[in-house]
């Protein structure tokens, strides 16, 4: 909630334009002073509230974590169009969500003490349209899809009992880019990433998407939905 | 068996009580014996024994010796049930609610010579008296149609899962690996440290003393007479694979109503060993949860505890039984071994009251399972007797947080006498017996040779000495449900502490036996220590 208000604090900052700004509408039009192709480089962070909740909650006790990445934006049309190709990792020590395996009775949860270790590294593509509404405040939506890296590690595992997986899934997201700078924005936008065939085929994810018909996908889905902060270099 | 089983007859036993009176003027202690705790020498250890044939006369639900005779005396078939029960005492719970007036009434009303007996505090029912004479199935019957009264039942009689067998030598414990118990120990390595295990058996030897006492004479089957022997002093010693600082928990004998269990049969500390045997010690064998406290809780005799003068009407009956429940679950147990059992009605399931059921049982299991206690209970070993319903088993699968449990032998078949049925929920080792060493389940327990002396004739016959330890061979579903109890432990050491998870855990990762799914024959399967330990993941 108070990510959210700060949020809505920095976008009514940028967007609450002075009049003399009103003026030089061109050194800020995304699409008007924007050049024809434009390499952005970017760096960002998200945090993920994923679909798997209890399966989450189970294991590590939490239902969302944060990532850190970065990676390459390209504009076209004049800053209309763009595609992406970004990289994350979870921002944890070693880059690691920590838990533990867990027996699920009757629906309670009950912790082994057994440490489980999870690593998420996605590497996504999208593009996508971006709106000329406003010299600093672009909108923007895109679609694409990412390759995910996963892999999990249990004390006393043998080795056909850790994961070490790469599936494809699906991104749509949403945003608005707002330009403080000729040559630096930051974005913010909403993520939905859709990752089947990971979780939902063991384990205690499978057994949570058994147990409920109505949680089958969610449980099965290692995709979530994530807030972005992004900050771009260029124009 | 080398020699013949003494066999006692009721006129001789009393016989030879009044002659020992009268020898030695003195009245024996309750229990029928003086015991000195702590004096005495450690236990003599005679290793692995090998080169003795096999083949026990002994089967399961049958009782010889002294112990036989004696129960035979004190109990009687019921005309409805076909069960053998302890003649003078019926087990009754009254509503709550009821006045002690209107149970004499009811009392009086079944039976002239009812009284109610002094009954301990963690006891929900009461153990009416009446005449031996009087049919106690009848008076339970009568008593049931009374408004006041939830169940009335009489005392039927258990006996312990065993088919014991002669030992042979091989110190080859081919029953731990196959529950996959290694792999469980690199996840636990001090299994079940935190868990007190009650044993509701013959009690163990747990402890050095002497006992001092005057061993009852007796005939065997042939008519030859064992005299009594006076006066005699006995050594006993712990078990020293069973025996650390601290690992005795408030243990009880409940035919005597002593604090000291001891155990003069063998049964109740093998079933200890394989629950709980020093392990990594370079001696001996290994038990599965061998960091566990155990609480020995006696109600099954031996022919000593008839010989030494234990009543027989309070050994092996239900309302001991169903005592010794209650008593674990108030003192700390939060898991139970009941390698014992008998055959019961098909029918308990659908009424409890009918004659041959055991209420009280069932509701002290229920009351324990209400308080955290796991249960595990022997299948049976009446297979190839018939394979009638057996008890407490069948009210196990009626409950979730406990379960009965059958035997497989070696190469995971379901062994020859394992008792199956739908209640039965989990198969363990308990050994295919036959000539192969590797039929059986090896624990420390007495030396037969020194206790049994009751084989052998009558000039050699000796008092027993209760000091001499040995690696014996057992086999039997009594040895199965060990197994379990012992990775119940280990699951609620590891976190699993709702019974009915542990019940969960156990049946969801064994390995699946038999016909595809639950089957009669293996329940859901082989217990697998280390994947019921090892719980889930995310993806695997």
């Amino acid at each position: 909630m108070k990510r959210a208000i700060a949020l809505v604090i920095a976008v009514r900052a940028l967007t609450a334009a002075s009049p003399a700004w009103a003026q030089t509408r061109g050194l800020f039009d995304a699409t008007g002073d924007a050049p024809m192709i434009s390499l952005r480089p970017f760096l960002d962070v998200s945090n993920e509230k994923f679909l798997a909740v209890k399966t989450f909650d189970a294991i590590f006790g939490e239902t969302s974590a944060r990532f850190w990445g970065g990676g390459l934006q390209v504009t076209g049309w004049h800053g209309r169009v763009y595609g992406e190709l970004g990289a994350s990792r979870l921002m944890k020590k070693n880059e690691q969500l920590v838990g533990q395996r867990v027996f699920v009775s009757d629906g309670k949860v009950y912790k082994l003490g057994i440490a489980l270790r999870s690593t998420v590294k996605p590497v996504e593509f999208t593009a996508g349209y971006r709106f000329n509404a406003h010299p600093r405040v672009i909108p923007y939506v895109g679609a694409g899809f990412g390759s995910y890296h996963y892999t999990e590690r249990s004390d006393f595992a043998d080795p056909s009992e850790n994961v070490d997986v790469t599936k494809r899934g699906g991104i749509f997201h949403a945003g608005v880019e707002l330009r403080a700078h000729r040559w630096i924005g930051a974005a913010v936008d909403a993520q939905y990433t859709h990752v089947p065939g990971i979780l939902g085929n063991g384990g205690v994810s499978q057994q949570f998407a058994q147990d409920s018909t109505s949680q089958a996908k969610r449980e099965s889905d290692l995709g979530g939905w994530a807030a972005r902060l992004k900050v771009i270099v260029g124009r | 068996m080398v020699g013949s089983r003494a066999r006692v007859s009721l006129l001789s036993l009393l016989a030879s009580a009044v002659l020992a009176l009268a020898v030695h003027g003195q009245t024996p202690a309750s229990n029928g014996f003086t015991l000195t705790e702590n004096l005495g020498l450690p236990a003599v250890d005679a290793g692995a024994l090998v080169g003795e044939p096999r083949g026990s006369n002994l089967t399961a639900g049958e009782f010889h010796g002294a112990l036989g005779t004696a129960l035979a005396s004190e109990s009687r078939l019921g005309t409805v049930s076909g069960l053998a029960y302890v003649r003078g005492k019926v087990i009754v719970k009254f509503r709550s609610g009821v006045s002690g007036a209107f149970h004499a009434e009811s009392l009086r009303s079944v039976s002239q010579t009812a009284a109610v007996s002094p009954r301990p505090a963690y006891a929900d029912f009461d153990v009416i008296a009446i005449d031996p004479n009087e049919d106690a199935e009848a008076v339970a019957a009568a008593l049931r149609e009374r408004d006041d009264v939830e169940y009335a039942q009489a005392a039927y009689v258990m006996h312990p899962m065993l088919v014991p067998n002669d030992p042979l030598y091989k110190r080859l414990q081919w029953n731990l690996p196959l529950i996959d118990i290694e792999r469980a120990w690199d996840i636990q390595p001090k299994p079940g440290e935190s868990i007190i295990v009650a044993v509701i058996d013959t009690g163990v030897a747990f402890m050095n003393a002497t006992i001092r006492t005057n061993i009852f004479g007796f005939r065997d089957q042939t008519g030859a007479l064992y005299p009594p022997i006076p006066n005699a002093t006995l050594p006993y010693a712990a078990a020293p694979q069973l025996v650390t600082d601290g690992r005795f928990v408030a243990p009880h004998d409940f035919p005597n109503n002593t604090d000291t269990p001891l155990d003069f049969d063998g049964h109740g500390t093998h079933v200890s060993g394989t629950i709980g045997q020093l392990t990594n010690d370079g001696i001996g064998t290994a038990g599965v949860a061998f960091n566990v406290k155990l609480m020995p809780l006696k109600v099954l005799c031996s022919d000593w505890d008839i010989l030494f003068g234990t009543s027989a009407a309070r050994c092996n009956t239900d309302d001991m039984v169903a005592l010794a429940i209650r008593y674990a679950a108030d003192n700390g147990a939060k898991v139970i071994n009941m390698s014992l059992g008998r055959t019961s009605p098909a029918t308990c399931a659908t009424n409890r009251n009918a004659p041959g059921c055991a209420p009280a049982v069932e509701d002290a299991m229920n009351y324990a399972v209400s308080k955290g206690v796991f249960i595990a209970v022997s299948a049976g070993n009446d297979f190839d007797r018939g394979n009638p319903t057996e008890t407490p088993a069948e009210i196990a699968s009626r409950i979730k947080g406990a379960v009965s449990v059958a035997a497989v032998d070696l190469s995971k078949n379901h062994a020859r006498y394992s008792s199956s049925g739908s209640w039965v929920e989990l198969a363990a080792p308990g050994g295919g017996g036959g000539n192969d060493d590797l039929g059986y389940i090896w624990q420390q327990t007495l030396d037969f040779r020194f206790v049994n002396t009751f084989d052998l004739p009558v000039a050699q016959y000796r008092a027993p000495r209760f000091d001499v330890m040995a690696y014996i061979g057992y086999d039997g579903t009594s040895m199965a449900a060990p197994h379990v109890v012992g990775v119940a432990a280990m699951l609620m050491q590891q976190g699993i502490t709702d019974p009915a998870a542990v019940e969960d855990a156990l049946e969801k990762t064994a390995i699946d036996l038999g016909a595809s799914g639950r089957d009669d024959l293996f329940g859901f399967g082989l217990i697998d220590a280390r994947n019921a330990l090892f719980g889930k993941g995310m993806a695997k």
